[in-house]
């Protein structure tokens, strides 16, 4: 897995293009493209690239894991993080997976990321519920719903 | 505004009792989230994408009373994910009914009539029950066939037992004003106590990604729908924020006005977008950037927006800012129909329902998304 292509880092680059635009004037508000980054180990190499991927990880709404300089590795969900103006003062927030604590981590003692969870926001669902919504007014059988995802 | 005497009375007391103590940032309502898990997947909402243990999450009843009391709002809504889901939902309700906190439970009514017996008809507590349109328009806007006969019989049994019963629509893209009108009289031949509406936040998380209302449409949309209203129709929100909606008044967000607290603390900077969290409602007050939020900030993800939780704070503050926010608010009560020649021209114009669009023999074109309007 490699890191997000130009193709689909769109967000941003829609972004600026909506800001562009006049927002009282905008018709319709252009969507978010998604971003494959599901099973993404970004090289961490420079602050920079820490930097950019833990904030990455924050709108993933997937679990991620994280293995600290000490060894030690913590899987959870990121529901927080803080830049400050060095690496010790920047921190993420981790709810970690199979306890109720929550974990504050320094960006200084990070050693290596992985988007290791499930992307939940990444389906198709939407277009799946068009088609079957069709599909079903078609031939004028069976129940047309999305379920939510199951919990286990 | 069909609420309450004792209520507007609470509401408006409050809201004068922080202009007068200087409050530069107080709050309005509490979004108390006690959980993000959700029967439904509806096309545009956001918050329910987590894993599995997170949406096994639940605010205890102490966490949610301990928001209530920090934050100090005479009104908090109860959204969620689904709250009706949450194992003890009575519990947090009649905690807050014993605060003399006016609740509006806001559920997609799935579970309602079963869970009923849980609560006491009080003057503190209202349903707001998730109702986007006509049957059809409701059923794919949820995704789920049945979805709004559910809905409309959790509401008929509520409304039986003596229950104040409201409706909460939120319009996206594609919304036929017609037939908004016509679920307006549909819900008040039900016996609701008053409506409330919203356009939808483009959620980026959300799973349809095609059709949120830009402010231009958004204003349109509103303007041909609320104008030349029915007398019967009652809304139990800002008359001036449905004047906003409808391009006759002007605010700036006010992100404040409607903070949230969830299983991940106090949310920054508001209902609609996460950018970190607080632990105690203070922190969230002096540690967000205001500055970053709101269209007129410039930021992306607010460009759109004119959704009721970072607006109609600002209508509440507008009416109560000095005698001529207070006079507007008095006209805007009382101009119940708002004539209007052109909106009702507007009503003729052909719409194509989200719903109508069938992909299995269309072809969508993705450069309408970027449309401007040429007026």
């Amino acid at each position: 897995m490699s890191a997000p292509s130009h193709a689909e880092r769109q967000t941003a680059s829609q972004a600026t293009a909506n800001a562009e635009l006049d927002p009282e004037k905008l018709e319709v508000a252009a969507g978010t493209a998604r971003q494959n980054v599901e099973g993404w180990v970004p090289e961490l190499a420079s602050e920079s690239e820490l930097r950019s991927a833990l904030e990455q990880a924050f709108e993933y709404r997937g679990d991620v894991t994280m293995t600290r300089k000490d060894g030690t590795k913590i899987e959870g969900y990121i529901f927080d993080r803080s830049n400050g103006s060095s690496l010790a003062t920047s921190f993420v927030r981790i709810l970690p997976k199979d306890t109720n604590d929550r974990v504050r981590v320094s960006y200084a003692e990070i050693a290596a990321l992985a988007f290791s969870g499930r992307d939940p926001a990444a389906g198709k669902s939407w277009e799946a519920w068009v088609k079957k919504y069709w599909a079903k007014k078609s031939t004028g059988t069976g129940e047309a719903s999305i379920q939510p995802d199951a919990l286990d | 505004m069909p609420v309450p005497i004792s209520q507007g009375w609470t509401v408006a007391t409050y809201v004068l009792k922080q202009k007068l103590a200087g409050r530069k940032r107080y709050p309005f309502v509490l979004m108390l989230e006690p959980l993000f898990r959700c029967n439904l997947a509806c096309a545009g909402c956001g918050k329910i994408q987590y894993p599995a243990h997170i949406l096994k999450k639940e605010l205890s009843p102490e966490e949610c009373f301990k928001a209530v009391d920090e934050c100090g709002t005479p009104m908090v809504s109860i959204p969620g994910g689904e709250p009706l889901m949450h194992s003890q939902i009575d519990k947090i309700v009649e905690g807050l009914v014993a605060r003399k906190k006016y609740i509006y439970l806001c559920t997609n009514a799935l579970l309602l009539k079963e869970k009923l017996h849980l609560f006491k008809p009080s003057k503190y507590l209202t349903f707001s029950v998730h109702v986007d349109g006509q049957r059809e328009h409701h059923d794919f806007s949820v995704c789920r066939e049945g979805g709004y006969d559910q809905a409309v019989e959790g509401i008929r049994e509520a409304i039986k037992r003596g229950f104040r019963v409201t409706t909460n629509t939120t319009l996206f893209d594609g919304a036929d004003p017609n037939s908004v009108r016509e679920h307006f009289d549909e819900m008040m031949e039900l016996g609701v106590e008053g409506m409330m509406l919203s356009p939808g936040y483009s959620y980026d998380k959300a799973p349809d990604q095609k059709h949120f209302l830009g402010r231009a449409r958004t204003r349109r949309l509103f303007r041909s729908i609320l104008s030349n209203r029915k007398k019967s129709w009652k809304f139990n929100q800002s008359s001036l924020f449905l004047e906003f909606l409808m391009g006759k008044q002007q605010y700036k967000c006010t992100p404040w006005g409607m903070p949230t607290y969830n299983v991940f603390g106090w949310q920054k900077p508001c209902y609609l977008l996460q950018d970190g969290y607080a632990d105690t409602f203070q922190e969230l007050l002096d540690s967000t950037e205001w500055q970053n939020y709101g269209t007129e900030s410039g930021n992306p993800k607010c460009a759109n927006c004119m959704v009721h939780s970072g607006y109609e704070a600002s209508a509440m503050d507008h009416t109560f800012s000095g005698l001529r926010g207070l006079w507007e608010a008095a006209r805007s009560n009382f101009t119940t129909t708002y004539e209007d020649p052109d909106a009702l021209q507007m009503l003729n114009e052909p719409v194509k329902p989200v719903h109508a669009f069938n992909p299995l023999v269309q072809i969508s074109n993705e450069s309408a998304a970027m449309e401007q309007t040429r007026a």
